[in-house]
Protein backbone atom coordinates (compact mmCIF):
# COMPACT_ATOMS: atom_id res chain seq x y z
CA UNK A 1 0.00 0.00 0.00
CA UNK A 2 2.58 2.49 1.16
CA UNK A 3 4.89 1.15 -1.46
CA UNK A 4 2.43 1.75 -4.26
CA UNK A 5 1.73 5.28 -3.19
CA UNK A 6 5.47 5.82 -2.83
CA UNK A 7 5.93 4.71 -6.41
CA UNK A 8 3.08 6.89 -7.55
CA UNK A 9 4.44 10.11 -6.05
CA UNK A 10 8.12 9.36 -6.56
CA UNK A 11 8.55 10.79 -10.09
CA UNK A 12 7.11 14.09 -8.94
CA UNK A 13 9.47 14.20 -5.97
CA UNK A 14 12.44 13.20 -8.05
CA UNK A 15 11.62 16.02 -10.40
CA UNK A 16 11.38 18.47 -7.47
CA UNK A 17 14.82 17.30 -6.30
CA UNK A 18 16.16 17.60 -9.83
CA UNK A 19 14.90 21.20 -9.96
CA UNK A 20 16.93 21.89 -6.83
CA UNK A 21 20.00 20.30 -8.39
CA UNK A 22 19.53 22.39 -11.54
CA UNK A 23 19.15 25.56 -9.48
CA UNK A 24 22.57 25.05 -7.88
CA UNK A 25 24.27 23.51 -10.94
CA UNK A 26 25.93 26.74 -12.18
CA UNK A 27 27.91 26.82 -8.93
CA UNK A 28 29.12 23.22 -9.11
CA UNK A 29 32.24 23.89 -11.17
CA UNK A 30 33.35 26.44 -8.57
CA UNK A 31 32.54 24.02 -5.77
CA UNK A 32 34.55 21.21 -7.41
CA UNK A 33 37.58 23.46 -7.93
CA UNK A 34 37.40 24.68 -4.34
CA UNK A 35 37.15 21.05 -3.20
CA UNK A 36 40.19 20.17 -5.28
CA UNK A 37 42.09 23.04 -3.72
CA UNK A 38 41.24 21.68 -0.27
CA UNK A 39 42.33 18.17 -1.23
CA UNK A 40 45.61 19.52 -2.59
CA UNK A 41 46.13 21.52 0.60
CA UNK A 42 45.76 18.33 2.67
CA UNK A 43 48.43 16.66 0.55
CA UNK A 44 50.65 19.72 0.70
CA UNK A 45 50.36 19.87 4.50
CA UNK A 46 51.38 16.22 4.74
CA UNK A 47 48.11 15.21 6.41
CA UNK A 48 46.79 11.68 5.98
CA UNK A 49 44.45 11.80 2.92
CA UNK A 50 41.87 9.64 4.71
CA UNK A 51 41.77 12.17 7.53
CA UNK A 52 41.26 14.89 4.92
CA UNK A 53 38.40 12.94 3.36
CA UNK A 54 36.94 12.41 6.82
CA UNK A 55 37.13 16.17 7.47
CA UNK A 56 35.49 17.07 4.20
CA UNK A 57 32.57 14.67 4.64
CA UNK A 58 31.92 15.51 8.29
CA UNK A 59 32.63 19.25 8.58
CA UNK A 60 31.28 20.04 5.08
CA UNK A 61 32.37 23.68 5.17
CA UNK A 62 35.38 24.65 3.06
CA UNK A 63 36.62 27.84 4.67
CA UNK A 64 36.64 26.28 8.13
CA UNK A 65 38.39 23.14 6.88
CA UNK A 66 41.14 25.26 5.35
CA UNK A 67 41.44 27.17 8.62
CA UNK A 68 41.90 23.89 10.51
CA UNK A 69 44.66 22.72 8.17
CA UNK A 70 46.40 26.09 8.35
CA UNK A 71 46.20 26.09 12.16
CA UNK A 72 47.54 22.53 12.37
CA UNK A 73 50.32 23.36 9.93
CA UNK A 74 51.26 26.39 12.05
CA UNK A 75 51.42 24.11 15.11
CA UNK A 76 48.60 25.99 16.82
CA UNK A 77 46.96 24.22 19.77
CA UNK A 78 44.11 21.89 18.74
CA UNK A 79 41.58 23.95 20.65
CA UNK A 80 42.48 27.02 18.57
CA UNK A 81 41.96 25.05 15.35
CA UNK A 82 38.59 23.77 16.54
CA UNK A 83 37.34 27.11 17.85
CA UNK A 84 38.46 28.95 14.74
CA UNK A 85 36.51 26.49 12.60
CA UNK A 86 33.43 26.78 14.78
CA UNK A 87 33.53 30.58 14.78
CA UNK A 88 33.90 30.63 10.99
CA UNK A 89 30.85 28.37 10.81
CA UNK A 90 28.80 30.40 13.30
CA UNK A 91 26.94 31.97 10.36
CA UNK A 92 25.16 28.65 9.82
CA UNK A 93 23.16 29.41 12.97
CA UNK A 94 21.71 32.40 11.14
CA UNK A 95 20.78 30.36 8.06
CA UNK A 96 19.33 27.73 10.37
CA UNK A 97 17.18 30.33 12.14
CA UNK A 98 16.02 31.79 8.83
CA UNK A 99 15.20 28.35 7.41
CA UNK A 100 13.46 27.14 10.58
CA UNK A 101 9.97 28.50 9.80
CA UNK A 102 10.26 27.33 6.18
CA UNK A 103 11.20 23.83 7.33
CA UNK A 104 8.90 23.70 10.37
CA UNK A 105 6.45 21.31 8.72
CA UNK A 106 9.13 18.90 7.49
CA UNK A 107 9.38 15.55 9.29
CA UNK A 108 12.04 15.63 11.97
CA UNK A 109 14.45 13.29 10.15
CA UNK A 110 14.31 15.61 7.14
CA UNK A 111 15.21 18.64 9.22
CA UNK A 112 18.09 16.81 10.89
CA UNK A 113 19.27 15.42 7.57
CA UNK A 114 19.02 18.62 5.55
CA UNK A 115 20.90 20.52 8.27
CA UNK A 116 23.87 18.23 7.75
CA UNK A 117 24.05 19.18 4.06
CA UNK A 118 23.56 22.91 4.66
CA UNK A 119 26.03 25.12 2.82
CA UNK A 120 25.98 28.86 2.13
CA UNK A 121 24.98 28.26 -1.45
CA UNK A 122 22.25 25.71 -0.88
CA UNK A 123 20.82 27.58 2.12
CA UNK A 124 20.51 30.79 0.14
CA UNK A 125 18.98 29.03 -2.86
CA UNK A 126 16.54 27.09 -0.65
CA UNK A 127 15.46 30.33 1.07
CA UNK A 128 15.08 32.17 -2.19
CA UNK A 129 12.83 29.50 -3.66
CA UNK A 130 10.94 28.42 -0.52
CA UNK A 131 8.25 31.05 -0.90
CA UNK A 132 5.50 29.69 -3.11
CA UNK A 133 6.72 26.09 -2.92
CA UNK A 134 4.30 23.72 -1.25
CA UNK A 135 5.85 21.88 1.62
CA UNK A 136 6.69 18.51 -0.01
CA UNK A 137 8.22 20.18 -3.06
CA UNK A 138 10.12 22.53 -0.76
CA UNK A 139 11.91 19.73 1.05
CA UNK A 140 12.72 17.73 -2.06
CA UNK A 141 13.96 20.86 -3.78
CA UNK A 142 16.19 21.67 -0.78
CA UNK A 143 17.50 18.10 -0.73
CA UNK A 144 18.20 18.13 -4.46
CA UNK A 145 20.19 21.34 -4.15
CA UNK A 146 22.09 20.62 -0.95
CA UNK A 147 22.94 16.92 -1.28
CA UNK A 148 24.16 17.24 -4.88
CA UNK A 149 26.31 20.21 -3.93
CA UNK A 150 27.95 18.32 -1.07
CA UNK A 151 28.54 15.32 -3.35
CA UNK A 152 30.37 17.62 -5.79
CA UNK A 153 32.34 19.07 -2.88
CA UNK A 154 33.43 15.62 -1.72
CA UNK A 155 34.28 14.45 -5.26
CA UNK A 156 36.31 17.62 -5.79
CA UNK A 157 38.20 16.95 -2.57
CA UNK A 158 38.91 13.34 -3.58
CA UNK A 159 40.24 14.55 -6.93
CA UNK A 160 42.47 17.05 -5.15
CA UNK A 161 43.68 14.35 -2.75
CA UNK A 162 44.59 12.08 -5.65
CA UNK A 163 46.10 14.65 -7.96
CA UNK A 164 47.72 16.90 -5.37
CA UNK A 165 48.55 20.52 -6.11
CA UNK A 166 48.17 20.41 -9.92
CA UNK A 167 46.59 23.86 -10.03
CA UNK A 168 49.47 26.36 -10.15
CA UNK A 169 49.51 28.82 -7.29
CA UNK A 170 49.59 31.84 -9.59
CA UNK A 171 46.12 30.91 -10.88
CA UNK A 172 44.84 32.13 -7.52
CA UNK A 173 41.87 29.76 -7.36
CA UNK A 174 40.77 31.57 -4.22
CA UNK A 175 38.98 33.95 -6.57
CA UNK A 176 36.33 31.20 -6.87
CA UNK A 177 35.00 32.28 -3.48
CA UNK A 178 33.90 35.86 -4.26
CA UNK A 179 32.94 34.80 -7.80
CA UNK A 180 30.62 32.05 -6.62
CA UNK A 181 28.95 34.28 -4.07
CA UNK A 182 28.53 37.15 -6.55
CA UNK A 183 26.77 34.68 -8.85
CA UNK A 184 24.42 33.60 -6.04
CA UNK A 185 23.76 37.07 -4.68
CA UNK A 186 23.51 39.57 -7.49
CA UNK A 187 20.95 38.04 -9.89
CA UNK A 188 18.48 37.66 -7.00
CA UNK A 189 18.72 41.24 -5.71
CA UNK A 190 15.33 42.90 -5.82
CA UNK A 191 15.07 45.82 -3.43
CA UNK A 192 16.81 48.67 -1.71
CA UNK A 193 16.68 47.02 1.71
CA UNK A 194 18.93 44.26 0.38
CA UNK A 195 21.47 46.82 -0.82
CA UNK A 196 21.42 48.49 2.59
CA UNK A 197 22.01 45.02 4.10
CA UNK A 198 25.05 44.47 1.89
CA UNK A 199 26.43 47.94 2.67
CA UNK A 200 26.06 47.35 6.41
CA UNK A 201 27.77 43.98 6.18
CA UNK A 202 30.58 45.36 4.00
CA UNK A 203 31.24 48.25 6.39
CA UNK A 204 31.75 46.00 9.42
CA UNK A 205 33.77 43.40 7.49
CA UNK A 206 36.21 46.13 6.40
CA UNK A 207 36.28 47.99 9.72
CA UNK A 208 37.00 44.70 11.49
CA UNK A 209 39.69 43.58 9.07
CA UNK A 210 42.20 42.89 11.82
CA UNK A 211 39.85 40.78 13.94
CA UNK A 212 40.86 37.15 14.43
CA UNK A 213 38.90 33.93 13.70
CA UNK A 214 36.82 35.43 10.88
CA UNK A 215 34.85 37.44 13.43
CA UNK A 216 34.65 40.40 11.06
CA UNK A 217 32.57 38.23 8.71
CA UNK A 218 30.25 36.98 11.44
CA UNK A 219 29.64 40.42 12.92
CA UNK A 220 29.42 41.84 9.41
CA UNK A 221 26.54 39.49 8.69
CA UNK A 222 24.79 40.50 11.92
CA UNK A 223 25.34 44.21 11.17
CA UNK A 224 24.05 43.79 7.64
CA UNK A 225 20.93 42.02 8.84
CA UNK A 226 20.30 44.74 11.43
CA UNK A 227 20.85 47.52 8.89
CA UNK A 228 18.59 45.90 6.33
CA UNK A 229 15.85 45.17 8.84
CA UNK A 230 15.98 48.72 10.21
CA UNK A 231 15.74 50.17 6.74
CA UNK A 232 12.92 47.80 5.85
CA UNK A 233 10.94 48.81 8.96
CA UNK A 234 11.54 52.50 8.26
CA UNK A 235 10.39 52.10 4.66
CA UNK A 236 7.27 50.27 5.72
CA UNK A 237 6.41 52.97 8.25
CA UNK A 238 6.97 55.67 5.65
CA UNK A 239 4.77 53.88 3.16
CA UNK A 240 2.05 53.58 5.79
CA UNK A 241 2.25 57.32 6.54
CA UNK A 242 2.17 58.24 2.86
CA UNK A 243 -0.69 55.81 2.32
CA UNK A 244 -2.60 57.34 5.23
CA UNK A 245 -2.21 60.84 3.78
CA UNK A 246 -3.48 60.08 0.31
CA UNK B 1 45.75 16.37 19.37
CA UNK B 2 45.29 14.22 16.38
CA UNK B 3 43.88 15.68 13.16
CA UNK B 4 41.02 13.16 13.09
CA UNK B 5 39.82 14.35 16.48
CA UNK B 6 40.16 18.00 15.46
CA UNK B 7 37.98 17.39 12.39
CA UNK B 8 35.54 15.36 14.48
CA UNK B 9 35.19 18.10 17.11
CA UNK B 10 34.76 20.78 14.43
CA UNK B 11 32.20 18.57 12.66
CA UNK B 12 30.14 18.04 15.80
CA UNK B 13 30.27 21.74 16.67
CA UNK B 14 29.33 22.72 13.13
CA UNK B 15 26.44 20.26 13.00
CA UNK B 16 25.06 21.58 16.28
CA UNK B 17 25.25 25.09 14.82
CA UNK B 18 23.53 23.97 11.62
CA UNK B 19 20.72 22.29 13.52
CA UNK B 20 20.30 25.03 16.17
CA UNK B 21 17.72 27.27 14.54
CA UNK B 22 15.86 24.44 12.88
CA UNK B 23 15.37 22.76 16.27
CA UNK B 24 14.84 25.79 18.49
CA UNK B 25 12.82 28.16 16.29
CA UNK B 26 10.12 26.00 14.79
CA UNK B 27 7.30 28.35 15.72
CA UNK B 28 7.58 31.52 13.65
CA UNK B 29 4.94 33.30 15.75
CA UNK B 30 7.27 33.22 18.73
CA UNK B 31 10.08 35.03 16.91
CA UNK B 32 9.81 38.80 17.50
CA UNK B 33 8.95 40.79 14.36
CA UNK B 34 12.27 42.72 14.17
CA UNK B 35 14.20 39.44 14.38
CA UNK B 36 12.04 37.93 11.64
CA UNK B 37 12.72 40.98 9.54
CA UNK B 38 16.46 40.60 10.12
CA UNK B 39 16.41 36.89 9.33
CA UNK B 40 14.91 37.64 5.93
CA UNK B 41 18.12 39.55 5.19
CA UNK B 42 20.52 36.75 6.09
CA UNK B 43 21.17 35.78 2.46
CA UNK B 44 22.35 39.17 1.18
CA UNK B 45 24.13 39.85 4.49
CA UNK B 46 26.15 36.62 4.42
CA UNK B 47 26.90 36.70 0.69
CA UNK B 48 27.87 40.38 0.90
CA UNK B 49 30.13 39.82 3.91
CA UNK B 50 31.91 36.85 2.32
CA UNK B 51 32.36 38.65 -1.01
CA UNK B 52 33.76 41.81 0.57
CA UNK B 53 36.00 39.82 2.92
CA UNK B 54 37.52 37.70 0.18
CA UNK B 55 37.75 40.48 -2.40
CA UNK B 56 39.24 43.30 -0.35
CA UNK B 57 41.10 41.39 2.35
CA UNK B 58 43.73 38.69 2.28
CA UNK B 59 44.38 37.12 5.68
CA UNK B 60 43.30 40.36 7.36
CA UNK B 61 45.47 42.61 5.17
CA UNK B 62 44.19 44.80 2.34
CA UNK B 63 44.37 43.14 -1.03
CA UNK B 64 46.22 45.26 -3.62
CA UNK B 65 43.95 46.51 -6.39
CA UNK B 66 44.04 44.28 -9.44
CA UNK B 67 42.58 41.28 -11.23
CA UNK B 68 40.33 40.27 -8.32
CA UNK B 69 38.50 43.58 -8.26
CA UNK B 70 38.24 44.00 -12.01
CA UNK B 71 36.98 40.47 -12.64
CA UNK B 72 34.51 40.77 -9.76
CA UNK B 73 33.16 44.02 -11.26
CA UNK B 74 32.67 42.24 -14.58
CA UNK B 75 30.90 39.33 -12.87
CA UNK B 76 28.60 41.77 -11.05
CA UNK B 77 27.82 43.68 -14.25
CA UNK B 78 27.09 40.43 -16.06
CA UNK B 79 24.87 39.22 -13.20
CA UNK B 80 22.84 42.43 -13.35
CA UNK B 81 22.63 42.38 -17.12
CA UNK B 82 21.76 38.70 -17.73
CA UNK B 83 20.26 37.92 -14.30
CA UNK B 84 22.09 34.60 -14.58
CA UNK B 85 24.45 32.76 -12.23
CA UNK B 86 26.13 30.86 -15.04
CA UNK B 87 26.89 33.88 -17.21
CA UNK B 88 28.12 35.83 -14.22
CA UNK B 89 30.58 33.11 -13.22
CA UNK B 90 31.73 32.46 -16.77
CA UNK B 91 32.41 36.14 -17.49
CA UNK B 92 34.17 36.64 -14.16
CA UNK B 93 36.32 33.54 -14.59
CA UNK B 94 37.33 34.38 -18.18
CA UNK B 95 38.27 37.97 -17.34
CA UNK B 96 40.16 36.80 -14.26
CA UNK B 97 42.07 34.17 -16.27
CA UNK B 98 42.91 36.69 -18.98
CA UNK B 99 44.17 39.22 -16.44
CA UNK B 100 46.26 36.64 -14.59
CA UNK B 101 47.73 35.38 -17.87
CA UNK B 102 48.71 38.87 -19.04
CA UNK B 103 50.33 39.74 -15.72
CA UNK B 104 52.21 36.45 -15.38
Amino acid sequence: MTRRSFLRVAPRQWSDAWDGTKAIAPLMVGCAIFGMAFGALIRDAGINPWAGLFGTTTVVAGASQIAIVEAVRANAPAIVAILTAILINARFALYSAALAPMWAEFPRRWRFGLAYFMTDQSAVIAMREAEGQEVVRRRWFAAGASVSFVVVWVLGTILGLILGPIIPEHWQVGFIVPLMFIAVLVPGLRNLAQLVTIAGAAAVVLLGHGWPFGLNVFFGIIAGMAAGATFDAWQEKRRAVVGGLS
Amino acid sequence: MNIWLIFLAAAIGTYLIRISGVVLLKDEERIPVPVRRALRMVGPAAMGAIIVNSLFLDHGEWRAFGAWHIAAAVAIAMAIWRRSEGWSMLAGALVFAALIATVA
